[in-house]
């Protein structure tokens, strides 16, 4: 088990070097020279080169290359190009807000998803389960765009049931008035396609043998459902949700401009508009940990529940 | 007799003014701010808050238009000499920064000393300030520091600079190295206001969100790109609301409700960034902001056609602001011959080159522009120069209609001939393809397609050239984009800042159609040396005329800010050239629902 | 990941012929298999269609006025623009020209002697079947010749998806060894970035615009899913009896892997094409909402959803009702169709 966590902690290495290759050429070498937006609206050559002589970029390659690899061992990726703050700063601050609705959002639309799965898997081939599952087809068929646009409009303007947009101080203001409709909206999304999955992870489950040898033993249907198939079944559910949280992080983006909250996604929309590459530098990096970190405990934990799993 | 004695009370000096901390006015941008340094910023939304924490020398009277200028921190308007060359500003005494950790617990008199540190600040290579163009080559010797910063790496503020000094504790002189009678505009400049040089080598890299100024607020919380809240500076100097009346009718009322009040109203300012602009429509129509105006492609949901708010709105109480922001949009034709090491089909004085831009600006439907893409909320430009900026000539007509057919009969003239495709090719038969540039965003979309049915009307073949937004900068200054859309906002209200856009030497900075006639620059150098007046403007109307013979630019239109305020905002109009109107106005608090 | 490959992954024991005669036996038996069949088929026809120009060819002509409502809902009273009005009198030039002489006036009066009295008029409908955009294209047209574009760019993108994923796949799960560290040290590289910042890169790299360019996009980042799968069904089956029978007689690696093996796994591959074209389209979306979507000369539903973004506010709730509605009808017959796909290829689990 321990050579297991070394060797893959090992293997982050490589892996880490092409991420970081990779974000490093497609920024520094394709993605535009920033100094031309930081000089403002008159600037002469001298202006332009004493930008870029101030933020690094009119150094070889290989020495920003270096300078990367030394702030990514540091954990000090400066300060934003933009704004100078401090990136850590950025992304400290940032984090509260993105966590803040992705956590509800991920418990509450997995918890619901769960549950509708379950049912579904129960009386499959019925036609609540073939009703369910079209009307989760339907519901997955249109634009995030449009859920968000609509909701908005419907229900936070013309009902007036929630803040139109908006973050305040206090968490608890966050949580319980600000997030409720993004929270609603990202559930409305995720819910249809998770139904699906889940209901295959139940199938799956279903099909055991274990659970053939508990009805032979003559347990209830009900008690091998709740028991035995959700203990099991929980184990993909749960390892997909933490494997997605990473990737909302920044996928969040459309939610956290449409209702303003100062999230993660927004703040690296924003850094590609004004081509600040500490700030998407930084993201890239941690995001890449974070997955591998995820993945890794994801797979693990499947080892530890279930010691048939090969850990490869 | 009681009024008069009202009026003395408000007169004597006042602590923080009347700033009622229950008065909490909520605004939004549509951008995120990038900081609070005078020097190190540009964006229009940092300097709304950089103009209410910090002060310039001067400042615009808030009513009168076109926009007017008095002293401020200044004891009067300066004294201008020898042509225009010579500036000297007498402070007003007793004026103290906002109390700050920095002062340890001390007072803080502004100085002249520090108005000299402030404007060296932007020539300061390490702040890489975007308006160092402001000051650049005009003060005598101050150049020369600048140059130095670049190889020793360090500006020497301690350097005395022959041009920028202070005799006395409050008298500034500033010595030019030519004539510029538009240089006490720049004196008024909202991010030309006083930093404390102690403040500013303490915080370091921290200027960004540790401002330090004079004004009448101070920056209460910070939460970068997401909430700013300003509170009333209870060590404000105090200010009195005193204007008089211009000719719009509206001012009679303004005056009435805001007369003798002391200044700042308005305990507390709370800026909400908001990006998307259903989010910001739908938050002001449920009344959580008090102001807003950036809702152009809205615009018809509130206002008619001809520009009055609609009937249900007014009805809630609702104010509508309207006036014509300081700027012209205009497409730009590149005038070098080459681009890269292609030959740039559109450049050139040669008859058929001038033919074939002509023919273009011809085919541009500017109307359009304003009906679909403005929806409504812009009006046509006819001369460089946009009203409410000196040097606007309201009877000025651009020589060049809306007019497709003529387009397509001058391009047969000329030979450029159409091939079997339907596509015009060179007056040779070589291939010709205009392309023009914009950005991925949704709204340049829409002038993409502008163009582009432009364009097809007259049969030219069109390509679209995407690029991000400092890409197309870079690609600009070096004269390489073909054909792109432009927008100039005034920095300051004088004509020279847009006529300059035309200048040969400007080229690779602002003159981005890189266009060099000599005759234009003649024109130009003469035209610098003059105050606003007939004679300049005679020069001005010989300049617009002739970019327009050369076709140069398409001449777009100039937007109308239609400001919406919520009943309770009281004495609000928005000013040409001041980014924020937040110190004159008032809320009020019997009309909050 | 790795629960929804077993879940996918246990297909394959019968030979390929047998298998594709018992799906398609299986597949007559579903019948909203066979309704979503009819949709998808449907839609395809118009793609063909409009693709040969028979339809909405031309749909960027502004036959009405700017957002001419649809039909039933009557003209619009209260945007009193002119609608169809000619433009009026040729305009003089101006009278004053300051002393500066225009070096083609002689040109052009020439050519305004000629034309005087022409004027050209153009009428344009108040109202439109399905309403009409801000320049007064029918967005009915529109959607036609958006669902040509997003079907397109779904299919395009899923097939190279497809394509990368396959060829990725077969290669690391038949060599192992060096040659499986390789790519899955590229698919861990890949999936580790944000997806939102590897579309923002190769959106960059590529540096173009246009329909092309969305379909690299998508294909270049969406592989990582189908090489997952695809890896492991070769694991499995490069040590089945009729890949070692096919190495007896001597058949090629590139013969066993492609010839041999790959129409046992094709089934796995086809599910995942048209899962992917379902995300595709949607993604499409979100691309043109980043302003990586499809050049001007063109729409699709990703243009025409971003564009209405602001006309519901304005009431105008036409285009993006239009919009949705085509993709939606399609998306849900799509991933319909994907589901009795699997399910008559996969009949272990129902």
């Amino acid at each position: 088990m321990l050579a297991y966590v070394v060797r893959r902690l090992w293997q982050f290495v490589p892996t880490m070097i092409g991420v970081v290759l990779l974000v490093f050429f497609l920024f520094s070498w394709v993605g535009g020279d920033p100094a031309y937006l930081l000089a403002g609206k008159v600037s002469n050559p001298e202006q332009i080169e004493n930008i870029r002589r101030q933020l690094g970029v009119d150094q070889p390659y290989t020495a920003q290359l270096w300078i990367f690899v030394k702030q990514i061992a540091s954990g000090d990726f400066g300060a934003s190009w933009s704004t100078n703050e401090k990136v850590s700063e950025i992304l400290a601050t940032r984090l509260g807000p993105s966590l803040t609705v992705l956590v509800p959002l991920l418990v509450i639309s997995t918890i619901l998803a769960m549950a509708a799965a379950m049912l579904v898997a129960y009386v499959r081939a019925s036609i609540t389960d073939r009703a369910i599952m079209i009307g989760c087809t339907v519901g997955q068929s249109i634009s995030i765009l449009v859920y968000i646009i609509v909701s908005q409009y419907v229900l936070a303007y013309q009902f007036g049931w929630f803040p139109v947009q908006g973050w305040g101080n206090d968490f608890s203001e966050n949580l319980l008035r600000y997030s409720v409709l993004p929270v609603i909206v990202g559930v409305i999304v995720s819910l249809a396609p998770d139904v699906r999955l889940y209901r295959s992870f139940f199938l799956e489950e279903m099909h055991q043998d274990y659970v053939r040898t508990a009805r032979a033993k003559g347990l209830s249907e009900t008690r091998v459902m709740w028991v035995h198939v959700l203990r099991n079944a929980a184990i993909p559910i749960v390892t997909n949700v933490m494997i997605q949280l990473p990737g909302l992080l920044v996928g969040a983006f459309l939610i956290e401009r449409f209702f303003s909250i100062p999230g993660i996604g927004r703040e690296v929309i924003l850094a590609v508009e004004r081509s600040d590459f500490p700030v998407l530098k930084a993201v890239t990096v941690y995001v890449a940990i974070a997955t591998m970190i995820v993945n890794l405990v994801a797979d693990l934990l499947y080892k530890a529940i279930d010691p048939r799993v090969e850990l490869e | 007799m009681l009024r008069v004695l009202v009026l003395l009370a408000l007169v004597l000096p006042l602590a923080s003014g009347g700033a009622d901390p229950n008065k909490v006015l909520r605004v939004t941008f549509q951008t995120a701010e990038t900081g609070f340094d005078p020097a190190k910023v540009s964006d229009v939304y940092s300097g709304q808050v950089i103009d209410a924490i910090f002060e310039p020398l001067l400042t615009y009277d808030y009513l009168a238009r076109p926009a007017r200028l008095v002293p401020n921190v200044a004891e009067s308007m300066p004294v201008v000499g020898d042509h225009g060359r010579s500036y000297t500003v007498k402070l007003k005494q007793g004026i103290h920064f906002a109390a700050d950790p920095v002062f340890k617990g001390g007072k803080r008199e502004l100085t002249a000393e520090d108005y000299v540190y402030s404007i060296k600040r932007f020539l300061d290579p390490r702040n890489r300030s975007p308006y160092a163009f402001l000051f650049e080559g005009k003060i005598v010797g101050l150049d020369e520091i600048a140059v130095r910063a670049k190889t020793t790496g360090r500006f020497d503020y301690d350097a005395k600079v022959a041009g920028l000094e202070a005799p006395d504790r409050y008298t500034l002189r500033i010595r030019l190295r030519a004539g510029d009678f538009n240089f006490a505009h720049l004196l008024a400049f909202p991010l030309v206001g006083a930093v404390a040089r102690e403040a500013i080598e303490t915080y370091g890299d921290d200027t960004n969100s540790r401002p330090v100024g004079t004004g009448p607020y101070l920056l209460k919380k910070y939460a970068r790109s997401s909430k700013i809240v300003l509170e009333a500076n209870p060590g404000y100097r105090g200010k009195v609301w005193d204007f008089s009346a211009g000719d719009d009718p509206r001012d009679a009322q303004i005056v009435a409700r805001m007369k003798g009040r002391a200044l700042p109203a308005i305990g507390s300012v709370e800026i909400s960034i908001m990006d998307e602009t259903q989010s910001r429509w739908l938050a002001f129509q449920r009344a959580e902001t008090d102001i807003e105006y950036q809702l152009w492609e809205v615009a018809p949901t509130f206002m008619t056609n001809d520009g009055k708010l609609r009937p249900e709105f007014a009805r809630r109480g609702i104010w509508l602001d309207r006036s014509v922001d300081p700027e012209i949009t205009y497409t730009y034709f590149n005038m070098q011959e080459y681009i890269g090491d292609q030959p740039n089909p559109l450049a050139g004085f040669s008859k058929e080159k001038i033919a074939l831009r002509r023919a273009i600006a011809m085919a541009y439907n500017v109307d359009d522009q304003i009906r679909i893409i403005r929806k409504g909320q812009a009006t046509r430009a006819q001369f460089p120069i946009p009203p409410g900026v000196a040097g606007h000539d309201p009877r000025y007509r651009s020589s060049i209609p809306y007019d497709p057919q003529l387009a397509n009969a001058l391009l047969d003239k000329f030979g450029y001939r159409r091939g079997p495709d339907g596509y015009r090719t060179r007056p040779g038969g070589a291939p010709l393809v205009i392309r023009y540039s914009s950005m991925p965003t949704e709204r340049d979309r829409q002038f993409d397609e502008l163009v582009k049915r432009s364009l097809d009307t007259i049969g030219l073949r069109l390509e679209i050239h995407k690029e991000r937004f400092p890409e197309l900068n870079r690609l600009g200054h070096q004269c390489r984009l073909m054909m792109r859309t432009g927008a100039w906002i005034a920095d300051y209200p004088d004509g020279d800042n847009f006529m300059q856009l035309l200048y040969g030497p400007n080229t690779g900075q602002t003159n981005s159609a890189c266009y060099r006639s000599p005759e234009f620059d003649r024109l130009y150098e003469e035209s610098r040396s003059m105050p606003d007046g007939a004679e300049r403007g005679r020069l001005y109307r010989q300049m617009a005329r002739l970019a327009e013979v050369h076709t140069v630019w398409i001449l777009g239109d100039s937007r109308y800010r239609n400001v919406l305020l919520q009943p309770r905002v009281a004495g609000y109009k928005k000013h040409p050239v001041l980014f924020s109107e937040w110190l004159y106005i008032d809320l009020d608090t019997a009309a909050r629902k | 990941m790795s629960a929804q490959a077993a879940a996918f992954a246990a297909g394959a024991h019968a030979g390929s012929r047998g298998l594709w005669m018992l799906a398609w036996l299986r597949f007559c038996r579903d019948r909203v298999g066979l309704v979503s069949l009819i949709v998808v088929a449907a839609y395809f026809a118009v793609v063909a269609a409009s693709g040969m120009g028979w339809i909405a060819d031309e749909w960027s002509k502004e036959v009405g006025v700017s957002y001419a409502p649809p039909g039933a809902m009557g003209p619009d009273a209260s945007s009193a623009a002119p609608a169809g009005a000619a433009p009026q009198a040729r305009a003089e030039v101006a009278q004053d020209d300051s002393g500066i002489a225009d070096p083609i006036a002689g040109e052009i009066a020439e050519i305004r002697k000629g034309l005087a009295g022409i004027s050209p008029s153009e009428t344009r409908a108040a109202t439109l079947p399905f309403g009409g955009d801000k320049w007064g294209r029918d967005v009915l047209q529109k959607a036609v010749k958006g669902t040509q574009t997003s079907v397109l760019v779904g299919l395009a993108a899923a097939l190279l998806a497809a394509f990368l994923g396959t060829l990725f796949g077969a290669q690391a799960g038949y060599h192992g060894g060096w040659v499986d560290d390789f790519f899955n040290w590229f698919y861990s590289v890949f999936t580790s970035i944000p997806y939102l910042l590897l579309i923002l890169a190769i959106a960059a790299v590529l540096n173009q615009k246009g329909t092309g360019t969305v379909i690299l996009i998508l294909g270049l980042t969406g592989w990582t899913g189908i090489f997952r799968l695809v890896r492991a069904e070769y694991m499995k089956h490069k040590v089945r009896e009729y890949v070692r029978a096919a190495d007896v007689i001597g058949a090629s690696d590139a013969r066993r892997m492609f010839a041999h093996i790959l129409p046992n796994v094709s089934h796995v591959v086809l599910v995942q094409l048209s899962l992917h074209v379902v995300l595709f389209i949607k993604s499409e979306v979100v691309l043109s909402f980043l302003g990586f979507g499809v050049g001007v000369d063109t729409v699709s539903w990703g243009s025409m959803l971003n564009e209405a973004q602001n006309e519901l506010i304005l009431g105008k709730w036409w285009q993006l009702a239009a919009a949705t509605a085509a993709m939606a009808v399609l998306v849900t017959a799509f991933s319909l169709l994907t589901d009795a796909l699997r399910d008559a290829l996969d009949p272990r689990i129902k």
